[in-house]
């Protein structure tokens, strides 16, 4: 028997991006006034236009001399050591010692986040707490709880978990792995309990009335429906966990990250090539592995990933050894009692509250900067990429545009800021352009699925009457697919404020850049207020997008 | 008006349309009944310039399709209007820019593209909407209004091309018995106080008896029976629908 998953990409984000599911989750609620339309979308088109407006005036440009000239040359050399990649024997093995690092802690960390994911994901479905009587709405309070608590360990990016747990787990691979697997496990959860509770109720009751328990009715009734979908979503994860282990490395965890800031150190651009080739060539096996299943997934295929799966698992878990007696040895308490008194309670910084709330707004900038820069590029990317082309030049610009992306997208932000650092003066602008830049590679290729999934019948029928072909892409593309665009343009925008911390890291301003500072300083107390307003501005960040998002519905 | 002589059109090594032979004159109103897959799409759509036959002659308002150039081509699009289910609507747009989409055929790109920003032509899209009993949906998103209104945009948006030939592909199959009795009255309406020529496919035998001058079965990509609708009789119907054994439905 065949089962045909027709999800993709775009279906599946749908639980992260918040547009496509029609109802919000929230069905117990009472509606919320409708705040959509015409006129409040063009509100937020000017606020949004007028916010990039202020950074970018406040970042410098055009009034201050931004760009180096003197290191256009190096930039330069760095793209010719594309074509020369260095190949020697030795350095192969080294970059693929890596890439295993690397997958490894990618692998067990999407594991970790998807097993958090199921049991969380149960946990927080209102299908669990939904009393047995068919037809009574009331839902018990751990639904909640658990769904509230999901929040936090999402506002905070993996490198900052990787500085706080390396505090108190010492040097252990371990620390990687956690630090993928609590945020990524958080947000697993909620699209796992968005699929249980989007699946038919009727089986679900149906089973419990006739005297099953929670469990197995879930596991007769819902699990077989979702299955499919929750895989696919893994697989997503699974990527994102990839891109993670990369910026992880480059702070500590080893791997291609780690290997990476060695070269760049050495500016051995070829080695540096050799790198990013082996990354391009692990995400794209991801990808394939992952759109395989979702376009193809019949349960003999589906089977063979898992078994697969299981034995990448084992292999991932031999490679890195990761300590778990440390979770739970004496050592461990002693030393989370010693951070947490040492960091409280957190102080500002040197320059006070108003420092501290510059800097934020720096961040806020320089994600928006990151966003409008990576929408605009990203539009255009998308039409060229979307395939279905049926003429050899279109298909060869699709090509070319499908390349970019795939090298934008794998090289990690602060590689992409210190390269920017050679023509750029430090400051939030190369930070901004930067996370611009690699978040241009993951929208091109979302907005490029989301092209190539348009209805074609609204377009055709406009043809049919005579339109011609610039007319016929405004009245019918630009409506349908600008929605989804703006959803996943400020779905990144959220993703983006967190990334600012990783290219702060490297000197590239707002609150990432203290956070550095305040590191090597061991200055805990600081170091908590920094992360603090970090999540702040995630929440701040995540309110605004949400209400853009509800205009779009 | 039309007229297609021995067509074939073949998609991916299936034929769609195998002999297929067809006339309809001024003014006509013509159903084309017969089961899923039986060609009666495609047949509309060699009328509306979307396919190209692969074999036979295709003539549209006195041109041959075969032979036009794309300028003639552009013409006979701007002059045949489609409705098709209300699937083929722009959801996110506005109710007023979905009628105004008749016009796109004629509009200048530039006219067509300043439209989007501020409406052009409100005035006639409210009385052609107005017309089809929906003048209030003008300024609502297309995308959430039922479906039975949705099908009066489609109509709205026809009204405002002012072709001389209506096709309409299954207009009424998403709807229920009355809302479909209500869109049939609508497009008869429409069509006939301006003379127009309406070529429709339906899979309601009693509703196409009822609406129309003469009903064309269609069955395998060819014609099974050209009979006035007063000819037509329940048993022809029942040929038609007919399950052949190997057959595919």
């Amino acid at each position: 028997m065949t089962t045909t998953t027709t999800h993709d990409l775009t279906d599946l984000t749908r639980h992260e991006v918040g547009l496509l599911g029609g109802e919000p989750a929230g069905r117990w609620g009472r509606r919320r006034r409708r705040r959509s339309g015409p006129s409040v979308r063009r509100r937020w088109a000017l606020v949004g236009v007028v916010a990039v407006g202020w950074s970018l005036w406040s970042a410098g440009v055009g009034r201050s001399s931004l760009v180096n000239p003197g290191g256009w040359t190096l930039v330069a050399r760095f793209w010719a050591a594309a074509a020369s990649p260095e190949l020697s024997p030795g350095f192969l093995a080294t970059a693929g010692r890596a890439a295993l690092t690397t997958v490894a802690f990618a692998v067990l960390g999407t594991a970790l986040s998807v097993a958090v994911g199921l049991v969380g994901g149960v946990l927080t479905s209102e299908t669990w707490w939904r009393r047995a009587r068919a037809g009574r709405r009331r839902l018990r309070p751990g639904w909640f709880v658990g769904r509230a608590a999901w929040g936090v360990p999402r506002g905070i990016h993996e490198a900052v978990w990787a500085l706080f747990l390396v505090n108190v787990l010492g040097r252990d691979p371990l620390v990687g792995v956690l630090a993928i697997a609590i945020p990524f496990g958080a947000i697993t959860a909620k699209v796992y309990a968005e699929l249980i509770d989007e699946a038919a109720r009727e089986p679900f009751d149906a089973v419990r009335a006739a005297g099953a328990g929670r469990v197995s009715a879930l596991a007769y009734a819902v699990l077989p429906a979702t299955l499919p979908d929750m895989v696919s979503y893994a697989f997503y994860r699974l990527e994102c966990s990839l891109r993670s282990a990369v910026i992880l490395g480059m702070i500590g965890a080893g791997g291609l990250g780690a290997e990476l800031n060695l070269a760049f150190q050495g500016l051995s651009y070829r080695r540096m090539w050799t790198l990013i080739y082996a990354l391009i060539a692990v995400s794209a096996l991801a990808d394939l592995w992952g759109s395989g299943l979702r376009r193809r997934g019949s349960h003999g295929r589906v089977g063979l990933s898992a078994l697969a799966g299981l034995a990448l698992v084992t292999v991932s878990w031999v490679h890195l050894r990761p300590d778990l007696g440390r979770l739970f040895g004496a050592p461990t308490r002693t030393l989370l009692v010693d951070v947490a008194t040492a960091a409280w309670p957190p102080t500002l910084p040197a320059d006070g509250w108003g420092g501290l709330v510059r800097r934020s707004l720096e961040t806020v900038q320089m994600s928006l900067l990151a966003i409008a820069l990576a929408s605009t590029l990203a539009v255009v990317a998308a039409f060229a990429a979307a395939r279905g082309g049926t003429t050899w030049p279109r298909r060869a610009v699709a090509g070319a545009a499908r390349s970019t992306l795939l090298v934008t997208r794998a090289v990690p932000p602060p590689v992409w800021a210190l390269l920017l650092l050679f023509v750029l003066f430090p400051g939030p602008l190369p930070g901004a352009v930067a996370l611009g830049v690699y978040n241009f590679g993951i929208l091109g290729r979302l907005m490029a699925e989301v092209v190539e999934n348009l209805d074609p019948r609204p377009a055709a029928s406009l043809h049919a009457l005579g339109a011609p072909g610039l007319t016929v892409f405004s009245y019918a593309t630009v409506p349908l697919a600008g929605a989804r665009f703006a959803a996943y343009g400020l779905y990144r925008w959220e993703v983006a404020a967190r990334e600012t911390v990783v290219v702060g890291v490297v000197g590239a301003g707002g609150l990432g850049r203290l956070l550095e500072q305040q590191r090597t300083a061991f200055d805990y107390p600081g170091m908590l207020a920094t992360v603090l307003a970090l999540v702040a501005v995630s929440i701040a960040v995540d309110l605004v997008s949400a209400s853009a998002r509800r205009s779009l519905r | 008006m039309v007229s297609l002589r021995g067509v074939h059109v073949v998609y991916d090594g299936h034929a769609a349309l195998d002999g297929f032979d067809l006339d309809v004159f001024a003014g006509e109103h013509v159903a084309l009944v017969g089961p899923s897959g039986a060609g009666k799409t495609t047949a509309l759509r060699l009328c509306s310039a979307s396919v190209a036959a692969t074999a036979g002659a295709v003539s549209v308002l006195g041109r041959d399709l075969g032979r036009a150039s794309p300028s003639e081509l552009h013409d006979v699009r701007r002059r045949v209007g489609t409705i098709h289910q209300q699937l083929d609507l722009i959801g996110p747009l506005r109710v007023v820019h979905n009628v105004n989409a008749g016009h796109l055929g004629s509009w200048s790109r530039f006219r067509a593209l300043r439209s989007l920003l501020r409406p052009v032509g409100l005035e006639q899209a409210r009385d052609a909407l107005a017309r089809v009993g929906i003048a209030d949906k003008l300024l609502e998103r297309t995308d959430r209004l039922s479906g039975g209104e949705q099908q009066r945009v489609a109509l709205a948006r026809v009204l405002v091309q002012g072709p001389d030939l209506i096709l309409a592909d299954e207009p009424v199959s998403s709807l229920d018995p009355a809302r479909a009795e209500e869109v049939m009255d609508l497009l008869a309406e429409v069509v006939v106080d301006r003379h127009r020529t309406l070529l429709v496919s339906l899979h309601d035998f009693a509703l196409a008896r009822r609406r129309c001058d003469r009903i064309v079965g269609v069955r395998g990509g060819r014609v099974a029976f050209d009979l006035p609708a007063d000819e037509v009789t329940d048993d022809l119907g029942h040929d038609l629908y007919r399950i052949e054994a190997g057959s595919r439905p």
